[in-house]
């Protein structure tokens, strides 16, 4: 699975019509603005090669953000051994020093001892859209080592999308902008490589190997360069989503769910409450519960989770099935008691 | 120039400045001349096909809908009839005409689920009733009432589709109601059968059900999993992302479309023997008969020699296996075989069945709807 047969699209694509124009003696500094672009972003990539734990690798992947040695990586286990070796494109290493963590982006800000480095400029505005050609660089199964430059591969945007919260929570805790990519990114050592266009300006940091729960498929993705710029100015917080919630009562609209069969059946009204907010707002018994507050209500488990983040007293819109029409009825919850 | 000519304008521009420099003997003079032009050329020949991709895009847009399901058989954990669990997110169909038909994949009912919704692109939710299935193709055909009228799709014929060609596959299965669409190449036409074209575009759960484009905009398939090597109802899957994607071109389909839209099902077809490994001379030796089977009905016997099926040589396995690929359950075939016995040639008709549900797959009945 994900065999990279991008790469040898990619192959198809530039490099034999370079190598066959290359057998016609065309002198190298005429290479073309693809090639050239590449060639440059390859000198602010570096691999990175530390601890493993168990079947967890322990090498990735990092791009230079300063001339004077500021690298941004993704967030591993091979950065928690005691020791994070970084080798750049010409074979230097050095050993590096951790200078900040983020748990929400998953990324982790590097500093080895250095001067007069090729670094990527981090745009603070959204880099590329939907359609648009992308590169994408990272030692993926950890193919390069000492001077060997990284892998490149091509592929388009897929989309710029929101990650979506029901991805696992333990691996990302991240709900912003990605850039979703058609190449095939998700493999391991990749994460902490540059997805940039094709005149090499960062469109963004590939994100470490999450699983999309809506597809149970491995995403390709990137996270946007303007975040990465934000979270190595300093200027990103970690948000904290606990004090927001601390002061929100428990909602109840007044429905009993038809409960045998478990929590993955759909959500079938069994009675209503009396004087409910289900019964001011015209639901019967048998009615299947589609969505609530524009949030897709699949599963019994779906209901009782969305229902419990309402707010008492805020009207939403609800959506059920009845017999093949379907009605939407402003519903206004209650505190639950 | 009109839109369209346009758009195949850049394709063409796109495609020869890209292949110009593979082929030898073919643009070199040129770009020895005006070197650094030619090669700048290319890499805007590869920004303007982005262009071209969104405009494509563009196109299908408006006939592309989310498919909701509700319920089903997601309660047993794990994998479901030997394939990797579901994900539990909407999927993608296809709107095909003024009536409301909808083209999808039957991977995204696997689970069965008893309630179906569909959004349409003008952001209605529609209830949707499933109508016919070909489990051959895995395509499946929904309905819905009221939908949105004059979504005009044109479609790709199979005879003018180009090995090489440009390709996006388009899907809303990540979740967000703006589809997400990969590109690539058409890899190969005449697949699994004859019943499919390949793709190196990605191809997943995120777009399974909805549609493979060429740069025009024009529909050349619909996107399912498929495995040459297995019918198992979610066989294909296994290769999501992998460059080996497939789909079901569309425009030849008239005939089945009908019988779905009449709710038939059409399932594979099977014939239950069970052939001697290695080659034999002139045919396919059966070692053993599958009891019940259509072989058995057709009083076919252990050491029978097959040698031809609807007038086609069986050379060897893989050959029967291709023959049978194109067919369906149900359909009356000849078949003329040397009795092991007499060393007679017969020819018989044999009515094909259906495969026997494998041991692994779990008897899944959707809960009753209330």
């Amino acid at each position: 699975m994900n065999f990279p047969t991008r790469c040898l699209s990619f192959f198809c694509f530039a490099f034999l019509g370079v190598w066959a124009s290359a057998q016609e003696v065309v002198p190298p500094n005429t290479d073309g603005a693809l090639i050239r672009s590449i060639a440059t972003t390859q000198t602010k990539l570096v691999k990175i090669f530390g601890a493993s734990a168990g079947r967890v690798q322990g090498y990735g992947t990092g791009i230079i953000v300063s001339s004077d040695g500021m690298i941004v990586t993704s967030q591993g286990v091979y950065l928690d051994g005691p020791q994070v070796k970084v080798v750049l494109h010409d074979g230097r290493e050095f050993v590096a020093t951790i200078l900040r963590r983020n748990r929400t982006l998953q990324l982790a800000l590097l500093k080895i001892e250095t001067a007069d480095l090729l670094a990527f400029e981090l745009s603070s505005e959204p880099v590329g859209e939907k359609g648009d050609w992308v590169l994408a660089f990272s030692n993926a199964f950890r193919v390069a080592d000492k001077d060997e430059p990284v892998s490149v591969m091509i592929g388009t945007i897929a989309l710029r999308s929101f990650i979506d919260a029901k991805l696992s929570e333990r691996d990302v805790a991240y709900k912003g902008d990605i850039v979703l990519i058609d190449a095939i990114t998700s493999n391991p050592g990749a994460a902490g490589g540059a997805v940039t266009d094709l005149d090499g300006v960062l469109v963004g940091v590939i994100g470490k190997i999450i699983n999309s729960s809506e597809t149970n498929t491995r995403l390709n993705y990137a996270v946007p360069s303007h975040l990465v710029a934000d979270f190595v100015s300093g200027k990103l917080e970690e948000t904290t989503e606990a004090a927001e919630s601390v002061m929100a009562k428990p909602a109840d609209l007044g429905i009993k769910l038809f409960a045998l069969g478990g929590k993955r059946n759909p959500a079938y009204v069994d009675r209503i409450v009396d004087g409910g907010p289900a019964e001011i707002a015209g639901l019967v018994t048998d009615d299947m519960v589609i969505s609530i507050g524009g949030q897709k209500i699949g599963t019994v488990k779906e209901f009782e989770a969305t229902v419990k983040n309402l707010v008492p007293g805020e009207e939403v819109l609800i959506i059920v099935k009845r017999g093949t029409q379907l009605l939407r009825l402003p519903i206004t919850p209650r505190e639950a008691k | 120039m009109n839109e369209k000519t346009t758009h195949k304008f850049i394709c063409v521009v796109a495609l020869t400045l890209l292949f110009a420099n593979s082929i030898p003997g073919l643009g070199v003079a040129q770009e020895q001349k005006t070197d650094g032009q030619q090669i700048i050329d290319q890499l805007r020949a590869l920004q303007l096909s982005s262009r071209a991709f969104r405009a494509a895009v563009a196109k299908v847009e408006p006939a592309l809908v989310t498919i909701e399901s509700f319920g089903g058989s997601g309660a047993i954990a794990g994998r479901i009839g030997g394939i990797r669990q579901q994900g539990e997110g909407n999927t993608t169909g296809l709107l095909i005409d003024d009536a409301g038909h909808i083209v999808t994949s039957t991977f995204n009912f696997i689970q069965r689920p008893p309630v179906i919704t569909v959004i349409t692109a003008d952001g209605e939710r529609h209830v949707a009733k499933l109508l016919g299935k070909d489990n051959t193709r895995k395509l499946c055909l929904l309905k819905i009432d009221n939908p949105p009228q004059n979504v005009a799709l044109t479609y790709s014929a199979i005879d003018e589709m180009k090995v090489g060609q440009w390709t996006i596959s388009i899907g809303v299965g990540f979740g967000d109601s703006n589809p997400a669409i990969s590109t690539g190449i058409l890899s190969a036409k005449n697949r699994v059968g004859g019943k499919a074209i390949q793709t190196d575009a990605n191809v997943s759960p995120a777009c399974y059900g909805g549609p493979l484009i060429d740069i025009d905009g024009q529909v050349m398939g619909i996107c399912v999993p498929l495995n040459p090597q297995s019918q198992a109802i979610g066989a294909g899957v296994e290769w999501y992302d992998s460059g080996i994607g497939f789909a079901i071109p569309l425009k030849e389909l008239g005939d089945m479309l009908d019988r779905l839209k009449a709710g038939e099902s059409i399932e594979p077809a099977f014939l239950g023997i069970q052939p001697l490994a290695g080659e034999q001379e002139n045919g396919l030796l059966i070692q053993e008969v599958v009891p019940d089977s259509p072989a058995s009905a057709a009083g076919l016997q252990s050491a029978d020699l097959l040698l031809s099926l609807n007038g086609e040589a069986i050379t060897d396995i893989m050959k029967l296996k291709q023959i049978l690929s194109r067919m369906e359950s149900g359909q009356t075939v000849k078949l003329k075989y040397k009795d092991g016995a007499t060393e007679k040639e017969h020819e018989v008709d044999v009515i094909l069945g259906t495969p026997p549900v494998p041991k692994d797959q779990p008897q899944l009945e959707p809960p009753e709807i209330r």
